[in-house]
C-alpha cells in the first residue's frame, strides 16, 4: 500500500500527523507523538547515532530530520515485532553476541547495521560494515561484543 | 507552534519566488538540513520561513564526456555509491567518505556543504583541487563560478539574493587523494586536511588544504614543486617542506598552529603517494 502523502508509515502502520508543527523532528514524532520509545535521543546534534532509524530502508539520524521532509516515507524503528529480514537478523545477532549492557545505544546500532546490510548486502566485507558503524557510539560495551555481533549478522543462516 | 513555516515548492521558479520575498531574516534554504537545523536550534539563525528543496529535480548524477555533473540535492551517500566516482575521482570519494557517518550522508548534500562553506568542510578542498564549478540559478538565470570564487568564509559565499546552487561540475577524471587528521574518525571535523589531484590534460598537480579558518585554499606553489607527472622523492619532499614552511596557518580551538604545520607536510606526502598516475606507476 502506498503511504498517504501527508502521513508516515511506521513499522508497516499508517501514522497520522495532523496538527504537527513544521519544525518537529522525526525523533520527537516517533517518541512523543507516536509513543514509540525504542528510538533513543543521545545528543540531538548528529554525533552519537542513538536516534538512527530507517527511512525507505536508508539509515537516517532522526534527530536531524524534519518529519515533514520524510512525509510519505516508510519508517522502520526497533519497536515491535518486525517482518524486516535484515532487522530480525541483526537483532538476533546482537542478542546472541550479548552486544549490549545498558542498551541505550543498541537500537541505533541495530538499525544502522540493518541499513548497511540492505544497502551493501551480506557479502560486504566485515571491515566495510564496521566502518559504516563509526557514527554510533557506545559507552558501555567496549565494542568487542558489537564487533562479534556484526560478524554474526553476516554469517548466520537466513 | 513551529518557529518556522516549511515550504516545499514543486518547481525551481517557485522556489526562487519564495526566496525573493522581503522577509527579514531572509527565508532559509533546506537541503539535507544537517547544518541548517543545528544553526536554527542554536539560534544562529531564526528564519520565519524555510524553503525545502526536496521536490526539486536535482538529485542527479551524470557523466558527460568525462566530466561529472552532480545535482546539488543528491545525497552524499548516493554519490559515494556510484562506482565511477570511486574509480575516476578517488580523492572525491575519499573526501565524501570522510563526512560524518553513513546515516548523516544519507541526508547531507554537496549543495549544503558548499552553502555552509565551513572552514573545515571536507568537500571544498577536494572540489578546489578538481577545479570544480558551481552552477547557480536565480532570478537572473543560470551562472557558473569556480568553487574558489564561490567560497569566501564560514557561512559566506558568492550566492546572490534568491540564488540557489543547482549543481556542481567537475571537468575531468583525475587521479587524486584526500588525507585528514581528526580526533574521532567519524562525526568529527578535520583539524587539517589535504587534497591532491593530478590533471592528465594539463599535466600538472593541484593541492588544497582545509580544516582551518577562514576557508580551504589552493596551494599553487606547492603544486608546482611536484612537476608535470609523478614527482621523484626530492620534488615530493620539497613540496611538503614548502607546505609546512609557507602556508598561512591559523590556530583555533581544534588545533594549534604548530600541530597543523607539522601535519600539513605529512598529510601532503601521504596524499601524493596515494595518487597513481596512469602509465607512471606510483610516485
Ligand atoms: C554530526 C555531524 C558531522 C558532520 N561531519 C562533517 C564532516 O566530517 N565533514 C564536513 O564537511 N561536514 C560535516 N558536517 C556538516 C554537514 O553535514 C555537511 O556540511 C553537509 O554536506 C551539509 O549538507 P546539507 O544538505 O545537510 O545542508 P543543509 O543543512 O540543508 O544546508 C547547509 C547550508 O547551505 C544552504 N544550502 C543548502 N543547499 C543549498 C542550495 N542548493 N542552494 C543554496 N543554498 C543551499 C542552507 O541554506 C544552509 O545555509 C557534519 C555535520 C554534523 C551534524
Ligand atoms: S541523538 Fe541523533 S545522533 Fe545523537
Ligand atoms: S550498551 Fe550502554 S551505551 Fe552501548
Amino acid at each position: 500500500m502506498t503511504p498517504s502523502p501527508t502521513g508516515l508509515r511506521v513499522n508497516g502502520r499508517d501514522a497520522a500527523l495532523d496538527g504537527m508543527p513544521d519544525d518537529e523532528r522525526l525523533l520527537d514524532t516517533l517518541r512523543w507523538r507516536l509513543g514509540l520509545k525504542g528510538t533513543k535521543e543521545g545528543c540531538r546534534t548528529g554525533d552519537c547515532g542513538a536516534c538512527t532509524v530507517l527511512v525507505d530502508g536508508a539509515s537516517t539520524l532522526s534527530c536531524l530530520t524534519l518529519t515533514r521532509e520524510v512525509e510519505g516515507g516508510e519508517i522502520t524503528t526497533i519497536d515491535g515485532d518486525s517482518e524486516d529480514p535484515e532487522l530480525r537478523r541483526v537483532r538476533a545477532a546482537f542478542a546472541d553476541a550479548g552486544a549490549l549492557q545498558c542498551g541505550y545505544c543498541t537500537p541505533g546500532f541495530v538499525l544502522a547495521l540493518a541499513g548497511l546490510l540492505k544497502e551493501r548486502g551480506r557479502a560486504a566485507p566485515v571491515e566495510e560494515l564496521l566502518d559504516g558503524l563509526q557514527g554510533n557510539l557506545c559507552r558501555c560495551t567496549g565494542y568487542a561484543a558489537i564487533v562479534r555481533a556484526v560478524a554474526l549478522a553476516r554469517e548466520a543462516p537466513t | 507552534m513551529s518557529p518556522f513555516e516549511l515550504l516545499t515548492p514543486e518547481t525551481v521558479d517557485e522556489a526562487i519566488a519564495e526566496l525573493r520575498s522581503a522577509d527579514d531574516p531572509r527565508p532559509a534554504v533546506l537541503a539535507g538540513g544537517t547544518d541548517l537545523l543545528l544553526d536554527i536550534e542554536d539560534g544562529r539563525t531564526a528564519p520565519a520561513r524555510v524553503v525545502s528543496l526536496r521536490r526539486l529535480p536535482w538529485r542527479t548524477l551524470d557523466w558527460v564526456g568525462g566530466a561529472l555533473s552532480v545535482g546539488s540535492t543528491l545525497s552524499l551517500r548516493s554519490l559515494e555509491a556510484d562506482p565511477a566516482v570511486r574509480e575516476r575521482l578517488p580523492g572525491l570519494w575519499e573526501a565524501i567518505h570522510a563526512v560524518g557517518s553513513v546515516a548523516l550522508r544519507h541526508r547531507a548534500t554537496l549543495g549544503g556543504n558548499l552553502g555552509r562553506a565551513a572552514p573545515a568542510s571536507d568537500l571544498v578542498p577536494m572540489l578546489l583541487a578538481l577545479d570544480a564549478e558551481v552552477e547557480l540559478v536565480g532570478p537572473g538565470g543560470v551562472r557558473r563560478t569556480p568553487v574558489d570564487a564561490f567560497v569566501r568564509a564560514s557561512r559566506r559565499t558568492a550566492l546572490g539574493p534568491a540564488e540557489l546552487i543547482r549543481g556542481i561540475r567537475i571537468p575531468e577524471a583525475r587521479p587524486s587523494a584526500y588525507r585528514w587528521q581528526r580526533v574521532r574518525p567519524a562525526n568529527d571535523i578535520s583539524q587539517i586536511a589535504v587534497a591532491a589531484a593530478f590533471s592528465p590534460s594539463r599535466r600538472s598537480w593541484s593541492v588544497a588544504v582545509g580544516g582551518m579558518p577562514p576557508r580551504p585554499i589552493l596551494l599553487p606553489e606547492v603544486a608546482r614543486d611536484l612537476g608535470p607527472g609523478a614527482p621523484n622523492e626530492p620534488a615530493r619532499r620539497s613540496a611538503c617542506a614548502r607546505a609546512s614552511r609557507e602556508v598561512a596557518i591559523a590556530a583555533d580551538q581544534r588545533a594549534s598552529e604548530e600541530y597543523r604545520r607539522r601535519l600539513i607536510g605529512t598529510l601532503l606526502d601521504r596524499a601524493i603517494r596515494a595518487v597513481t598516475i596512469a602509465g607512471e606507476g606510483r610516485p
